[in-house]
């Protein structure tokens, strides 16, 4: 039986080719992803490795609490600072050679214009450069030039330095978080760790030691300790020593140490835990990808038993079992299975770079490295990709049992009647996955459980309304096809019965590509709401003229709202910050808002807003905020603690309005407090120009002020809102480009159902093309086909889309989301998809047109 | 002799081989399905072709069609050289002057019996003659199964429906290939009787391949094929005649 199978495989490598690209395509994608963020993973490995070259151990302060707000929120640095003396003591400590103080500071290089800055999406660096054989880490290498000897001098690494077009003795702009920015002098240029790309993307700036702690906002005190062990010392000797010392000074409920090694990982776990997320992100794709791959590995087994049913059945007649021929489907489809994710594992460390560069268009360059391909990308795209073929192509191996010896005798291959356990089951289904999408958005749960919930729902939904399609597949073909009906095109009506003859197979052909526009249309509609919701915000909610927001995603110098202040007298200037904090003893997120907020946010406060209250330290809470399971009232005082110590704070109003708040958070606090975060920087700046000035007087004003500090956008307000909804675009384009995949994977189904259908039906394309049909009218026929499949799937695809993403929005409509129906986009996307689909059509179409009619006359 | 439906020719020729040749393979494997073959076929007759397996009697009917290509020679429908068309000219040969039927599986299984007899008038884009129409299904009795699709109907309906189908575009010349192959004598003698009466009443032309000398004997005229020549001629055979001369053939 398994000779018979491989030999039937074999014999027709075409179909296995196009079978397998479904499946391939799949394992690609998810193959890609593992290898992508193993490589990134890697980077950062040996970034952190060689940053502690020459460290034995560390000493820090300790984390004064660990703030947990969720998947991708911004991970504030929440450790304080250490004094510089402590490096004196550490000093002393037996088996310590050296103990040097770090600065881990930002630092904006400007490049030779002194206009733009240098940026690679990624971090911005200013450390601190200690004199020749006196640092203890040995991350710099490859020295041109000299290290910075006073505080007009500053090094770069040589990537920025020639990314910026500077050169040894140039003046290089700086700018930072808190002080103005600085004109230096260029003296050297490094590498980090010996490799030019040794930094993953980010920029660095070197200053003398004291310059650094100045530009850091660390005068007097430094980020962490290096140490040095004596030679002959451990690295987890010398940190016992540090431990024991720092307890027997009564420090050690301030202080830590760590072994270098400790360290490093720590680092790269941090930056990997966030890998981890865009991991998950891409592997989402890859699974739909996967999905789609095996609605199409069903609908060409199902096709094929169906045309084998002659040969199975003499298979049968010559007293082969049911259950050998299930064996012998059963091991075609594993032998499709593994052979698919091979070619798909191939394919995916091939794909690697242009992923990368996927990314790089949407504004996230990744650092690149030496493709990282662990056992466990191999094992789990082998196992994913051959289980899926094989799941897939159970159900048709089954029903190719259920062949009767007779068929073998059949002149015509059997016509399988549709039972009603697939109606019944589908309902099942479909019915399920509406409850769950309704308890996983409506149920109370937290974001991953109700977003696994609808995840779920989403697979049961799809799977429902596939197994039911087949009932409303003829009716709908009908109606598609009524412009073809109305001009009586022959080419039309044959291409409609076509579509109508076998509904199970058009249905679950069209169940592909529904998946994909399901998803693309909740994108759109999820999307749309939100960004009209936050558009009417911006233009109904809040009020200025103009709006400072970073460039990168760290915030700015506070010195920029005063600078307006003083420069623009009679201007209405409101800051607002974000960070992290526990109330009660829970994390999160609040927002920092100068106490005349109300003049450009309308937060919808409720009455009894105390502003004295605020502004001498209070927060105002939102109306749904809770406090060990209490909602929080008007008066009540709430514990927070911030980076640098503990406070008991008044609730001095409540406000009933998010929308005009910048992030989601729940309390918003005076900025009087804010000295208690480490880095007090504002996200934004709102500001209303005095009554005297011109638009152009104050406009020009405040552009001069951002570029005074770089970093900084100047938006007029309408400017503004198309930036902030040009970065909902950028993620929207992203998730659609993603989803790409899945839509290919579907296209391909059809033009595999199609060309099997054409093989089926050679004798009767011979016979029309006998009676008189063109080549032309051939082709238009099965490309008539192929647009009513993909129109088909596409309108339940967007009906799906409807209800996921009109659930959606309900469920977040006590946030402020109003549900918005991008209507253009939606007929945009349904034409884009018929267009695609007359596109799979076109290769099945000619090759039926290129049939010889004779022999496929004769074929029977 | 009535002429309706005949179209005004300018010969009384259909159709005419002129040192038809067709040559499969190469070298040592060459096989001469066609050896020149001159033969004419007349404008309102009923020709039978007949022939052993491998006499090239298939490939002649399908060159003659426009099915197939000679490899040497030519072929002409009236006075249209079909073995010089385009494969354009070739399907609207076969869509306005040629009509067929097939041994077995000739109509289109999602179409029903109407729609499969009007086929190559839609394809045409042209409307059925109503009165037509109507004659002709009375003519093969299907007044009542007009409708239905052909799973619905047996092997002769279907074949009734092909041979209406053939009729229904009135066109220069019918070719059937084995139309009585697949079908019970008594189903396959009304099919005979359709389209003797079809070149008797309705001044029709009939090219048919068949095995059976008792179909031939339907025929004005059979064409006998051995090796790829044409090696005899009957006018006005019956059975047992063609039977005779068969045997000789060593068919």
């Amino acid at each position: 039986m398994g000779r018979v199978t491989i030999k039937g495989l074999l014999a027709k490598k075409f179909r296995l080719a196009l079978t397998s690209l479904a499946v391939v395509l799949g394992v690609a994608f998810m193959a890609g992803t593992f290898v992508l963020t193993d490589t990134l993973g890697n980077v950062f490995d040996s970034l952190f490795a060689k940053a502690s070259q020459g460290v034995d151990a560390v000493v820090r302060s300790r984390e004064p609490f660990k703030a947990d707000t969720g998947p991708g929120s911004n991970n504030q640095q929440n450790r304080p600072p250490v004094p510089e003396n402590l490096v004196d003591q550490v000093e002393q400590v037996k088996g310590v050679a050296r103990a040097q103080g770090v600065i881990q500071g930002t630092a904006l290089v400007f490049e030779k214009n002194q206009k733009d800055f240098v940026q690679h999406a990624a971090p911005t660096l200013g450390v601190a450069w200690f004199p020749k054989g006196q640092e203890v880490a040995q991350a710099f290498q490859n020295v041109e030039g000299r290290r910075p000897a006073d505080a007009d001098e500053v090094a770069l690494d040589r990537k920025t330095a020639s990314d910026g077009h500077l050169r040894i003795g140039d003046p290089v702009k700086v700018s930072f978080l808190t002080v103005p920015p600085k004109v230096y002098t260029l003296v050297g240029t490094f590498e980090f760790g010996g490799d030019e790309n040794g930094l993953a993307g980010a920029t660095m700036a070197a200053f003398a030691p004291t310059e650094a702690q100045r530009v850091s906002d660390r005068v007097g005190r430094w980020d962490r300790i290096d140490v040095r062990a004596d030679p002959g010392v451990s690295q987890t000797e010398v940190t016992d020593h540090i431990r024991s010392a720092l307890s027997a000074a009564g420090d050690a409920k301030k202080y830590q140490a760590l072994t270098a090694d400790a360290f490093a990982k720590e680092q790269a776990d941090t930056i990997k835990d966030n890998l981890s997320f865009f991991n998950i992100f891409l592997l989402v794709f890859a699974l739909i990808s996967l999905f789609v791959g095996a609605f199409i590995i069903y609908n060409t087994f199902s096709i094929t038993v169906q045309q084998r049913a002659r040969e199975l059945g003499l298979l049968r007649a010559l007293g082969a079992s049911g259950r050998q021929v299930v064996g012998s489907v059963a091991l075609e489809a594993i032998v499709v299975g593994i052979f698919s994710s091979l070619v798909g594992l191939v394919l995916g460390i091939a794909i690697v770079k242009p992923l990368e560069g996927l990314f790089s268009l949407f504004g996230a360059d990744l650092p690149s490295g030496s493709l990282q391909v662990e056992a466990r990308t191999i094992v789990v795209s082998l196992v994913v990709g051959t289980l899926i073929t094989f799941v897939s192509a159970i159900s048709p191996a089954r029903r190719a049992a259920r062949i009767p010896p007779i068929a073998a005798l059949r002149e015509q291959a059997l016509t399988v009647r549709e039972g009603r356990r697939r109606y019944v089951w589908g309902a099942v289904f479909g019915v399920v996955g509406v409850v769950m999408l309704f308890a996983g958005l409506f149920g109370g749960q937290n974001g991953t459980n109700s977003a696994i919930l609808v995840g779920v729902a989403a697979f049961c939904v799809f799977v429902g309304v596939a197994m039911l399609s087949p009932l409303i597949a003829r009716p709908a073909a009908r109606l598609l096809t009524w412009p073809a009906a109305r001009i009586k095109s022959v080419t039309g009506l044959l291409a409609r019965q076509n579509a109508m003859r076998n509904p199970r197979r058009t249905a679950s052909t069209s169940a592909a590509l529904m998946i994909g526009l399901a998803l693309v249309t909740f994108i759109a509609i999820v999307g749309a709401s939100l960004k009209s919701t936050f558009a009417d915000a911006i233009d109904n909610e809040i009020r200025a003229d103009f709006v400072f927001s970073p460039k990168n995603f760290q915030g700015f110098s506070p010195e920029a709202a005063a600078a307006v202040r003083r420069e623009l007298p009679g201007s209405t200037v409101v800051q607002f910050r974000g960070g992290q904090v526990l109330v009660n003893g829970s994390s999160e997120n609040v927002t920092g808002a100068s106490s005349n907020f109300a003049r450009v946010a309308d937060l919808k406060l409720r009455n009894g807003f105390d502003r004295q209250s605020y502004d001498g330290g209070g927060v105002v809470a939102y109306k749904d905020a809770e406090v060990g399971g209490k909602k929080v009232r008007l008066g009540q005082t709430l514990r927070f603690t911030f980076p640098k110590g503990e406070k008991d704070v008044r609730v001095a109003g409540i406000f009933t309005d998010k929308k005009a708040l910048p992030g989601n958070g729940d309390y918003v606090l005076s900025l009087k407090d804010w000295s208690l975060f480490n880095e007090p920087l504002d996200q934004y700046v709102l500001i209303v120009k005095p009554d005297g000035t011109t638009t152009h007087q104050a406009e020009s004003t405040i552009k001069r002020i951002a570029d005074r500090f770089g970093g900084i956008s100047a938006d007029n307000k309408a400017d503004f809102k198309d930036r902030q909804l040009a970065q909902f675009d950028q993620i929207l384009n992203l998730m659609y480009v993603l989803l790409l995949f899945a839509v290919i994977i579907a296209l391909i189904g059809i033009m595999n159902t199609l060309a099997l259908s054409i093989y089926e039906r050679t004798h009767e394309i011979g016979l029309l093309r006998a009676v008189g049909m063109s080549r032309v009218q051939t082709r238009r026929m099965v490309r008539g086909e192929a647009l009513i499949v993909a129109v088909f799937g596409s309108l339940l695809g967007l009906a799906i889309g409807l209800l996921f993403g009109r659930a959606l929005v309900a469920a977040l409509s006590d946030q402020g989301i109003g549900f918005s129906l991008p209507v253009g986009q939606l007929v945009v996307f349904l034409i884009l998809a018929g267009l695609a689909g007359l596109a799979s059509g076109v290769w099945p179409a000619r090759r039926a047109a290129r049939l010889d009619i004779l022999r496929a006359v004769n074929t029977e | 002799m009535t002429t309706t439906g005949i179209l005004p020719t300018s010969t009384a020729i259909a159709a005419r081989a002129v040192d038809a040749s067709k040559i499969y393979g190469t070298g040592e494997a060459q096989v001469r399905a066609l050896d020149g073959i001159n033969v004419d076929f007349a404008r309102n007759h009923f020709t039978a072709i007949m022939g052993p397996s491998g006499s090239g009697k298939s490939t002649l009917l399908h060159c003659l069609a426009g099915l197939d290509r000679l490899t040497s020679g030519q072929i002409f429908l009236g006075d249209v050289e079909i073995s010089a068309a385009s494969e354009k000219q070739l399907t609207l040969i076969r869509r306005d002057r040629v009509g067929f039927i097939f041994q077995s599986y000739n109509l289109i299984p999602t179409l029903n019996a109407v729609e499969n007899m009007t086929l190559p008038m839609s394809l045409a884009g042209t409307r059925p003659d109503r009165d037509w129409l109507n004659k002709i299904v009375d003519i093969v009795g299907l007044r009542d199964r007009l409708s239905h699709r052909p799973n619905e109907l047996s092997g002769g309906q279907q074949q009734r429906v092909a041979v209406a189908r053939a009729l229904m575009s009135r066109p220069e010349i019918i070719f059937a290939d084995e139309p009585t192959g697949n079908l019970d004598s008594r189903a396959g003698a009304e099919i005979l009787s359709f389209m003797q009466s079809a070149v008797r009443d309705l001044g029709q032309t009939i090219v048919m391949v068949t095995h059976d000398p008792g179909a031939a004997s339907y025929a004005d005229r059979v064409v006998f094929l051995a090796d790829g020549k044409i090696v005899d001629e009957m006018q006005a055979p019956t059975a047992d005649a063609v039977l005779d001369r068969m045997k000789q053939l060593g068919g």
